[in-house]
């Protein structure tokens, strides 16, 4: 690519000239000579990475702890950790695949295994993962973990939703205890809620908050399951929601947002640390950030079952999850499983947990910031009696315990191809329903018409 | 000034240099060099225009007619219109509200630009200190779109300055960017703020090539400052007031920097622009095929859009 | 018509409109020195309590300043250098020289500014990455991770600008052709004479389109959003600034982000403050910002 140099013979002489034009072609040089991988010199370690969305704080603190310690006691492989915030992760799996650039171990939110599977970006587990991996973890993070029958990854973080509430919230109203139904939980709702003279919201009864997937969604997709429906059908080629259950959840939440008890265009997350909001649905994971952002004020939060319909209706809420994969194009898959299996599956004694306590790596790893794996196990051990283990001391924490019970009875979030823009889809008009502009019967419709569209896709 | 450079003034400018001939001896030799050299001066930009336009748009092509994930070269399947159609089928969310945004998007922005850039203008070739108040307007456009975005998306939060002084004027608060209802056009009311300020300075360029002598003119004859505004002022900026419509119009249809920084398309789809779901479908999901139809589409829409444009202002001039 | 009849109704119009543009600008400011809690807090108040430096230093924290300036930088200077050069070196072929296919050539250059950008955005980007022999791609640009490695790789899209040869080609077809006929019966190549009598006289033009292009170079955001997705080393000062905002609660953030937009806007402000008079020629002249 060098630019065309007219007339340099008459120009000789003239170097500043010639620099002026070399400049750009030397640039253009220097970037073709960029290496990126490794030094590929046969006495030197193998080098993976490892992309995940712990980004910042305690979280990635909590992973590079057990990477250090693995880079420490082992010489022929090293790991690196790159980060990105949730917001990004997806695409930055994908630009980064597509630039040639993806890392060597990948931790995706299970929802896209569908769609990385189809796009060819992670391996199948070799059988004796697999088999370790369907050993060692409850069916839902198996099931997360799984596209079309075979294993992927390693399940790590894994999420469940569950009610918080603001206990001062709920005394200054004269009420003593959480909602269990969805008739209590409206009447606390609107016994709560409170708003000043122009309108601004000061105390939301139910959090309903379009801040991300996570408030919309998941909130959304745990009442449903706790009414015992469904988003998209088992064999994930049509939505399921256009039912009976799926009706009563946007009734619900419609005549929550009619009544003035929720207010849809609150950051939750910031309105209900600062005491603006009673009751809202959210995953464990939000425990870990709460405390150090509350201070004295968590003693005020509490943790419920997500409410059901009937008194005597079967538990069920929502489970989410990570995994950690390798990807196809990753130079060194043996070496990353191995380390995988090494984070994932080799114990480590635990002090303080009793005689014999040992748990995996990443299972302390999730606890200490106020997160569960799949290990059911492991989670006894960890938060049973006395469990006050991790650095946060986040076992102690007795509203981890909602979270941990869910497991047993949680439903997984359907990771077909094209389960994100599904549950994208599904947000955009859940969020339609919530600021007036549909009304839930025309947004179950127009759900199925465009989930349908979108899953049913040839590929 | 702004005539000056519509192409048909172009060609006559470049017939310029033909008055002036070499000596008819040396003629030939002189002219088979220069044609060399000529070449070689023009040889950088034609070769980017062949990398970056040419093979550019031959892949695009190819792309809106398959179905690839974006990572090895070799996987790319060709499948015919099936991305074109996919678009438009029963339940896409493409053509509403995504299309429908993209114009209304446009169309609010140019709007709102050319009235109050058309006000502003007139008002300022009255004034002293034209210097002065043409910087001020034009601040917004030397500031990148990450900070009008954010400082605006700040501006409209409940603790905002927006919100503030609704609320000091006894009004009660607005979710600007939260109410689906509300939440395009207040990005419109940004991308318009963003832009009024070349449209104002085309504008009074424009202005000041109408000779003062049509004024005194008009004055002679009684002429109101209303009359005078739409019988003389607006008739003769009618070349830049095209150039401005057009170029917003171009603009709005395709840019979306802003919409990612504010409001990433949401609430819902309520501020989803065809650029924007091109990007996602492309960099997100991995449908690149579905991404290039898209383009496309959009291409066709921007092309349609300055058609009839430029359509309006010549019947509209032959009018006059 | 008097034009100066009801210059105080004009005055009030002009005014109000100037403080509409410049209050966002005066609130990012002020927000930029609000202290922790005090932003985003009911009712909003324009002050800030005290003036706060802490946030500017939480953006020279969170960010790494010297390598985002760096990149901007670079980036900003090659797009900038190459659009000079390759504008003024066609825009003469295309103003001063005779040969077969000038007309051609200089229809394709205004055709190619009908092309909406976001139509190469796609195939802009597999171009780099497919780039033979580049970031370990082989000839056949396989393998690799092509020119998304390197820095150029948020330049090459904007390397040659077809209204930069536009503009230059209009002004060098008014040189006199006599002043050049004149160094080329004194001896004098082409090249010659466009670096020693063509340059020289389109220095204004210059400045204007240089000034032009610098800044849409800083404050391009898009693509370099694009190309700091595949490789974060080359991260420029607005996608760094983005990436401060707290995902889960952005009214937190948002002082700090202020503070680091002032700093990043600061740069282009007072260029273009300094050099406004060419700047706003160069946007009356075109029209096309």
């Amino acid at each position: 690519m060098r630019p065309a140099h007219p007339g340099s013979r008459r120009a000789r002489g003239l170097s500043r000239r010639h620099f002026a034009l070399a400049l750009p072609s030397a640039l253009l040089a220097s970037g073709c000579a960029a290496p990126h991988r490794g030094t590929g010199r046969p006495g030197d370690p193998v080098v993976l990475t490892l992309l995940s969305h712990y980004a910042s704080g305690e979280l990635k603190r909590a992973l590079q702890g057990p990477v250090d310690e693995w880079n420490a006691t082992h010489d022929r492989v090293k790991v690196r950790t790159k980060a990105v915030e949730f917001t990004d992760l997806l695409t930055t799996f994908m630009v980064r695949q597509a630039a040639g650039q993806g890392a060597d171990i990948l931790h995706p939110y299970c929802l896209w295994n569908g769609q990385l599977v189809r796009a060819g970006v992670l391996r199948p587990a070799p059988p004796e993962h697999a088999e370790e991996i369907r050993r060692g973890y409850s069916p839902a993070a198996v099931g997360a973990a799984s596209v079309g029958g075979r294993v992927y990854g390693y399940p790590t973080e894994t999420q469940t939703y569950a009610l918080y509430y603001n206990k001062r919230l709920l005394r200054e109203a004269g009420l003593d205890g959480p909602p269990r139904t969805w008739r209590e939980l409206e009447e606390t709702a609107y016994r709560t809620a409170r708003r000043d003279r122009y309108g601004n919201t000061l105390v939301q009864g139910f959090g309903l908050s379009t801040v991300d997937d996570s408030t919309t969604v998941g909130q959304t997709l745990a009442l449903l399951s706790a009414a015992g429906g469904r988003f998209v059908s088992a064999d994930g080629r049509s939505t399921a929601i256009d039912a009976p259950a799926g009706r009563a959840v946007f009734d619900l939440e419609h005549r929550l947002v009619a009544a003035g008890a929720s207010d849809p265009g609150v950051n939750v997350y910031q309105a209900f640390p600062s005491g603006q909001v009673t009751m809202v649905i959210s995953a464990g994971w939000w425990t870990g950030s709460l405390k150090p952002l509350m201070g004295r004020d968590y003693r005020d939060v509490g943790v419920a079952p997500v409410p059901l319909p009937d008194a005597d209706g079967r538990r069920a809420t929502l489970s989410t999850g990570f995994m950690l994969g390798v990807n196809t194009a990753s130079e060194h898959p043996r070496e990353a499983w191995e380390f995988l299996r090494w984070l994932n599956a080799g114990k480590v004694r635990v002090p303080g947990a009793g005689k014999g306590g040992s748990v995996t790596r990443m299972s302390a790893l999730q606890v200490s910031v106020g997160s569960l794996t799949g290990r059911a196990d492991d989670m006894r051990t960890l938060l049973g009696k006395g469990g006050a283990v991790g650095k946060g001391g986040a076992g102690g924490d007795p509203n981890l315990r909602p979270f941990l019970d869910a497991l047993a009875y949680a439903v997984p979030e359907p990771n077909v191809p094209g389960a994100q823009q599904a549950k994208t889809l599904l947000r955009k008009n859940i969020e339609a329903l919530w600021t007036g502009q549909q009304s839930a019967g025309e947004a179950l419709r127009t759900i199925r018409r465009q989930v349908d569209q979108e899953v049913s896709r040839s590929w | 000034m702004v005539n000056a450079l519509t192409p048909e003034a172009a060609e006559r400018a470049a017939a310029t240099p033909r008055s002036a001939r070499p000596a008819v001896g040396a003629r030939g030799r002189t002219r088979h060099r220069q044609a060399v050299v000529a070449y070689l001066f023009l040889a950088p930009a034609l070769l980017f225009f062949a990398v970056f336009l040419i093979l550019p748009l031959g892949f695009a092509l190819v792309l809106s007619m398959s179905h690839w994930a974006g990572f090895r070269l070799g996987d790319i399947d060709p499948v015919g219109p099936d991305n074109f159609t996919g678009l438009f089928a029963d339940g896409s969310t493409f053509l509403a509200p995504i299309l429908t945004n993209t114009l209304l998007f446009a169309l609010g922005t140019v709007a709102l630009a050319l009235a109050g850039s058309v006000i502003v203008a007139t008002c300022i070739d009255r004034l002293r200190y034209q210097g002065l108040w043409r910087t001020l307007y034009f601040l917004p456009i030397v500031t990148t779109v990450v900070a009008v975005g954010n400082v605006w998306k700040y501006m409209y939060e409940p603790g905002g300055l927006v919100n503030g002084v609704l609320n000091a004027a006894g009004l009660g608060s607005v979710a600007f960017l939260q109410d689906p209802g509300t939440a395009l056009p207040s990005v419109v009311v940004v991308q318009a703020w963003a832009s009024a300020g070349s449209a104002i300075l085309v504008l009074t360029a424009g202005l000041k090539s109408v000779p003062e002598s049509y004024y005194e003119a008009a004055a002679l004859d009684g002429a109101g400052p209303v009359t005078v505004f739409w019988r003389i002022t607006l008739p003769l900026l009618r070349p830049s007031l095209l150039f401005v419509c057009v170029t917003q119009f171009l603009t709005g249809l395709q840019s979306f920097a802003l919409i990612i920084v504010m409001t990433q398309g949401g609430p819902g789809d309520a501020t989803n622009v065809a650029a924007l779901e091109m990007y996602r479908q492309a960099f997100s999901y991995g449908d690149w095929g579905t991404a290039s139809a898209a383009a496309f589409v959009l291409f066709v829409v921007v092309l349609l859009v300055t058609l009839v444009q430029l359509w309006i202002f010549r019947r509209k001039g032959e009018d006059a | 018509m008097n034009r100066r009849r009801f210059p105080w109704l004009s005055y009030l119009v002009v005014v109000t409109g100037a403080v509409l543009t410049v209050v966002p600008f005066l609130d990012m400011v002020m927000t930029s020195f609000k202290g922790p809690g005090e932003a985003g807090t009911l009712p909003y108040r324009f002050l800030p309590e005290a003036f706060d430096l802490s946030n500017y230093r939480a953006a020279v924290d969170q960010l790494d300043l010297p390598v985002l300036f760096r990149n901007s930088v670079v980036a900003t200077a090659l797009i900038t250098g190459s659009v000079l050069l390759t504008s003024s070196l066609a825009g003469y072929a295309l103003a001063k020289l005779r040969f077969p296919g000038r007309d051609l050539v200089f229809r394709l250059v205004l055709s190619t500014m009908m092309f909406p950008p976001f139509l190469f955005f796609i195939p802009h980007f597999l171009i780099l990455v497919h780039w033979p022999l580049a970031g370990g791609n082989d000839l056949t640009g396989r393998g690799g991770a092509g020119l998304t490695v390197s820095i150029v790789a948020l330049a090459m899209p904007f390397l040659v600008s077809s209204f930069g040869i536009f503009l230059t080609r209009q002004f060098m077809v008014s040189i006199p052709d006599e002043v050049l006929e004149a160094a080329r019966i004194d001896g004098a190549g082409e090249f010659t004479v466009w670096w020693r009598i063509v340059l020289p006289q389109t220095t204004p033009v210059l400045v204007t389109l240089g000034l032009l292009t610098f800044v849409d170079a800083w404050n391009e955001y898009i693509w370099a959003l694009l190309v700091s997705t595949a490789n974060p080393d080359v991260m420029t000062l607005p996608v760094g600034i983005q990436l401060l905002q707290d995902h889960v609660d952005p009214t937190r953030t948002m002082p700090v982000v202020m503070a680091g937009l002032v700093l990043s806007v600061l740069p282009v402000l007072v260029l273009f403050l300094l050099l406004q008079k060419y700047y706003i020629r160069g946007v009356m002249l075109s029209g096309l910002k």
